[in-house]
């Protein structure tokens, strides 16, 4: 009983965690594209930016990862 | 051999980090030894990579902080990058003693360390003394705690998502493995190649910004805002 809570805690972890992680993404990266498309000439610039934007979006799913695993360890 | 290292506490990322960091002494060491004006073969290439690399980081940096610290970024971006690809070879933690160094969380941990101490000895060096703590202090004063957890979670957010990535990667190519044995895994290779380019690049970039931050000098500081 307590396994699969736990397990199910786990999964809802990471799962959740990716939900907001994606869509700030998608609006993060689709933005970034849109600028680009106007302006070809920063685009070294903004792709830069854009994936350091990228990364601290993701940072959070990781810590979603990271609950996960802990919660996958005790089971 | 492999038992002797094992006996002395040594693991397998450990092992293979140790290989990868002698290959690429040796590397360094071929093409730095008879430098040429007009460059050829392995100097050559060297050379294009690391100018590339230092074009990148100057842009971010800027020129001063680039100049100074751009062999500790620098380093960390090759070093990060050649053990990420390392586990793409073949029998990548099935032969004994050979594990990528990133799928180990302590990998990541020991780098950010490295990263979290040079930021405090930049800082301290740059600003000529403990003032350099005093940027905790502003624009006001009770922000500190906050700063101090600002300050304390970056070692933690470097390492988590270096390994999240990198291990949490390796378990959905082993999860596609067992599902289908034929075709998704090789896909899913692909996108390995990419991700382990874009994590050693996020790595340093951000080691990059935070050393940037930490070189900048007093006189830049916005003015401070009380109360």
């Amino acid at each position: 009983m307590t396994t699969g809570l736990v397990a199910l805690a786990a999964a809802l972890a990471i799962g959740i965690a990716s939900i907001g992680a994606g869509i700030g993404q998608g609006i993060a990266a689709g933005k970034a594209l849109e600028g680009m498309a106007k302006q070809p000439e920063v685009a070294g610039n903004l792709r830069t930016n854009m994936i350091l934007a990228l990364a601290f979006m993701e940072s959070l799913t990781i810590y979603g990862l990271v609950v996960a695993f802990i919660l996958v360890a005790k089971m | 051999m492999l038992n002797a290292l094992y006996s002395i506490g040594m693991t397998d990322p450990m092992i293979t980090s140790a290989v990868i960091t002698i290959v690429l002494c040796v590397i360094a060491i071929a093409a730095g030894r008879r430098l040429e004006m007009i460059p050829t073969g392995l100097q050559n290439v060297v050379e294009l990579a690391v100018g590339k690399l230092h074009s990148f980081f100057t842009d971010i940096m800027g020129e001063y902080a680039c100049r100074k610290y751009f062999p500790i970024v620098g380093t960390l971006f090759i070093y990060i990058l050649v053990c990420n690809y390392s586990g793409l070879l073949p029998l990548a933690g099935e032969l004994k003693g050979f594990k990528p160094p990133t799928s180990d969380v302590n990998f990541p941990l020991a780098l950010a360390l490295v990263v979290f101490v040079a930021l405090q000895v930049i800082g301290i060096r740059e600003s000529h003394g403990l003032r350099y703590y005093k940027h905790f202090f502003k624009p006001v004063a009770f922000i500190f705690p906050l700063m101090i957890i600002e300050e304390l979670v970056r070692p933690v957010s470097l390492t988590f998502r270096l390994y999240g990535n990198i291990s949490g990667e390796e378990a959905v190519v082993a999860a596609f493995n067992d599902i289908f044995p034929v075709g998704l895994a090789v896909i899913m290779q692909f996108l390995s190649v990419l991700m382990g380019l874009i994590q050693a690049l996020v790595f340093s970039l951000l080691a990059a910004i935070y050393i940037a931050e930490a070189a900048e000098h007093e006189e830049e500081h916005l003015p401070v805002h009380e109360g």
